[in-house]
């Protein structure tokens, strides 16, 4: 009986440590150890995390980073609070709805400048040039998604309503595009749309990505957060990750450093073939450093700004959270 | 037995919420993390109506895939009762399809059918064929001898009669196994809710998800589970009164 | 028209000893036979080959003239869904009607037609097992203690009422009842175990009909000699 009490008591142990901060529980040759939490699966998405992991950036800060896949059930903010995590990847939406239910997350740098979540269509087939084209099109939304939120905004900033297009409910596949019953789909433009094009171009079919920023809708994709507590308990920690992990993120968009970047998508990202690898490489090189001039990682606090209004405006949060307070330039 | 089943129900989902909510207390935790009483309330009243209504159209798909699978299952039991060649083919067959994983072969049926009534159909009835399969071949290929050598022997014995004689003398078997299986129906509708349909609670719990709204998520399983437990006491209701009835005009 | 079987030898799948090891025994004329040994001897798994309900068996069953072999047991049950008077309504040829009702006499089950078999006695479920193999057409009918648990009166009357009924069918009759089979029986086939030889003996009974009185003294010989011979 005794045993069986022992036995509870040490499960009930185990189960709390894992709730104490995952990396400071231990250190290891001096290194500290950290948790980062991404947003996705390996991908293209993720070049500039993996980079600096394999390159041996954050060993070089003196930290012991491990670097874990997200998914769809995987929400960084709630991990940091839990303590499953010391920095994550959240989308701008996640951490203005976390803010709202007064989670204490901070953010550290905003790795997209342009969201990569666009909508893809044939140009032979529809002409889409300004907003106001998209009507009596058919449009795939994921309902609930952030695309919802995007085009919802869109339309309402042309002043059209949801009547004047036609939606197309999205699940996981194309095939509703493939066999033209939407005229455009929602896809991440880095990882999803070199692979799309290849396919529809092998079918002798041209592509073209309907971008949002580019009609005054800035909603802000991926960002690098923390929690509060870590902020302010380990200051010269957070210093020393984000450098790491932003000097990663612009080594890895070098163009002297592209092969060894492929080299590092390519072990992570076993199942997309080489050549489509370097069309996302690329791709995605024009969301995160539009320009030589921008630092990988600056805020864009204005669409930030925006990011906040529309979730108010869509009834997302009920209050204002006031997000830029908590943007943080380390 | 229905009042015992749903407040048994609301003990289990109550003891859940207060544990999430010790741990919320105890460890801090943000709105966020785990909902506040009053963030689950709100979202309550906010959201009873539409997901009542999407938990009615679950159950209704369910309802119906159940009724599906069990033909289905009857008719592979009674074709798959016999020891020939083809009854053993049947039996291959059924037991391969329950092999593979309904997440591997939705998108296939997604393709086929589109992401409307009939995918959810048939996701359910797949996913709650199974075990109603299993008792049915049990029940089908086991002989009552005490019963049927008279048949046999006197030349009256044709496959309905074995139908009606095996199935007859094993209902509790059958009611208890239907009944049971009424929450694989509804578990297999939400599934296939959650993978691609654009109806139904399964669907809305996946929006839920991408809003990361845990009261959401919260409200949802309780209607789902009271709900079930509805259903379910009403099922074993029915088996008890099928059963009373045989015995009642004995 | 007989029955006889000759050199059998079996054993079950699976099982390490012979049950029947050269077994003959012959029935020459119809009538109230029986089939008569102790527990395990193997009485049932003779009566089953004698019907063809087991192969697998060496030797030879000889029924010249014989197409219906039936064999009854009193573990029987009826379906449950409708009442006895009903199932046996069903499988009663119309030929047979009369016979029907005058089997629901003698088997005293008049009043009991209206019930399902679950609310029968144990008594009651045999004698509605053994009425409906009655009323089909049979040559030979074993009856694997077809009568178990039916009260002595009840069971001689009954058995009388059979002999009336069929004088030219066969029956064999297996019971552990040593005065019943003395009593009624006109041919007593003894099995006894696979180490004896011969494994059968067969014993002449008293063959006991309607109106006739037993003699008390021939009635104790023969069971004596069953009781040797077993």
């Amino acid at each position: 009986m005794k045993k069986i009490w022992t036995g509870f008591l040490f499960v009930i142990l185990l189960t709390a440590a894992q709730f104490l901060p995952a990396g400071l529980l231990a250190a290891e040759g001096g290194k500290e150890q950290l948790t980062y939490r991404l947003k996705w699966l390996f991908n293209v998405s993720v070049m500039g995390d993996l980079y600096a992991g394999e390159m041996g950036f954050f060993e070089g800060a003196n930290l012991d980073v491990t670097v874990k896949e997200g998914g769809p059930e995987r929400d960084a903010i709630r991990e940091l609070e839990l303590g499953y995590a010391d920095f994550g990847v959240a989308s701008a939406d996640q951490v203005i709805r976390a803010l709202s239910k007064g989670s204490p997350v901070v953010v550290l740098a905003q790795l997209f400048q342009v969201n990569p979540l666009q909508w893809i269509y044939r140009p032979d087939r529809v002409e889409i040039t300004q907003v106001k084209d998209l009507k009596a099109k058919t449009v795939g939304v994921t309902f609930g998604g952030n695309d919802e939120t995007i085009m919802r905004t869109l339309l309402a900033s042309q002043g059209l309503s949801e009547g004047d297009v036609r939606i197309y409910s999205v699940r996981y596949d194309y095939t509703p595009f493939y066999r033209r019953k939407a005229d455009l789909w929602p896809v991440y433009v880095n990882s999803q749309g070199p692979i799309i094009s290849w396919k529809l171009k092998r079918a002798g079919e041209r592509v073209a990505f309907f971008d949002p920023s580019a009609h005054g809708v800035k909603f802000v994709a991926n960002s690098v957060v923390t929690s509060v507590r870590m902020v302010r308990e380990h200051p010269d920690t957070v210093k020393r990750f984000m450098q790491a992990l932003l000097q990663g993120w612009e080594a890895a968009f070098k163009p002297e450093n592209s092969k060894a970047a492929l080299e590092v998508l390519s072990k992570y990202d076993r199942d997309t073939p080489r050549p489509i690898l370097e069309k996302q490489l690329a791709m995605t090189r024009k969301l995160v450093k539009p320009a030589d001039s921008v630092d990988i990682g600056t805020f864009d606090r204005e669409a930030w700004q925006q990011t906040e209004r529309i979730m108010l405006e869509q009834q997302q949060i009920k209050a204002p959270v006031g997000v830029d307070k908590v943007l943080i330039q380390f | 037995m229905l009042p015992r089943r749903i407040y048994q129900f609301l003990i289990i989902f109550l003891l859940g919420i207060a544990v999430l909510f010790a741990v919320k207390y105890l460890f801090g935790l943000s709105d966020y993390v785990i909902p506040s009483p009053a963030d689950l309330r709100d979202t309550l009243a906010a959201v009873y109506k539409h997901y009542g209504a999407d938990v009615a159209s679950t159950l209704s798909v369910a309802i119906i895939g159940q009724v599906v699978s069990i033909f289905l299952a009857l008719m592979v039991g009674i074709l798959g009762r016999q020891t020939t060649w083809f009854g053993s083919f049947i039996k291959v067959a059924a037991y391969n399809v329950q092999a593979y994983p309904i997440v591997a072969i939705a998108p296939i049926i997604f393709i086929l059918f589109g992401d409307g009534f009939f995918s959810r159909l048939l996701i359910a009835a797949m996913i709650c064929y199974f075990p109603i399969l299993l008792s049915v071949l049990g029940i089908m290929s086991e002989p009552v001898k005490e019963i049927e050598h008279f048949y046999r022997v006197t030349g009256r014995m044709r496959w309905q009669l074995e139908v009606k004689i095996r199935a007859f003398e094993n209902l509790n078997k059958l009611t208890t196994v239907i009944s049971g299986s009424a929450t694989l129906a509804m578990a297999g509708t939400i599934v296939a809710e959650f993978i691609a349909a654009n109806a139904g609670i399964g669907y809305s719990i996946r929006i839920a998800l991408y809003q990361s709204d845990l009261s959401k998520i919260l409200v949802a399983l309780f209607l789902i589970g009271i709900t079930l437990a509805v259903y379910q006491g009403l099922l074993e209701a029915a088996g008890r009164m099928i059963g009373k009835g045989v015995t009642v005009t004995r | 028209m007989a029955l006889s079987c000759n050199h059998i030898f079996f054993q079950y799948p699976g099982a390490s000893t012979e049950v029947f090891q050269g077994l003959s025994f012959s029935v020459k004329q119809p009538g109230f036979n029986a089939l008569f040994g102790p527990s395990g001897v193997g009485k049932t798994s003779l009566a089953k080959i004698i019907v063809g309900e087991i192969t697998g068996y060496s030797g030879k069953v000889n029924a010249d003239g014989m197409t219906r072999l039936l064999y009854s047991y009193n573990l029987e049950r009826l379906p449950d869904w409708s009442s006895v008077g009903r199932h046996l309504d069903k499988i009663t040829p119309d030929s047979k009607e009369e016979h029907k009702e005058a089997l629901v006499e003698v088997f005293g089950m008049t009043d009991y037609m209206g019930l399902r078999f679950s609310q029968l006695s144990l008594g009651q479920q045999n004698r509605i097992n053994l009425m409906r193999y009655l009323l089909q057409d049979f040559e030979l009918l074993i009856m694997d203690e077809s009568l178990a648990n039916v009260d002595e009166m009840t069971r001689e009357s009954i058995i009388l009422k059979i002999k009336a009924m069929f004088p030219d069918r066969y029956f064999l009759y297996i019971s552990h009842n040593f005065v019943e089979v003395s009593k009624f029986c006109r041919e007593i086939v003894v099995v006894r175990g696979p180490l004896k030889q011969p494994q059968t003996l067969s014993l002449t009974g008293i063959d006991l009909k309607s109106h006739q009185s037993v003699d008390r003294d021939r009635l104790e010989q023969t069971m004596l000699e069953i009781m040797n011979a077993a």
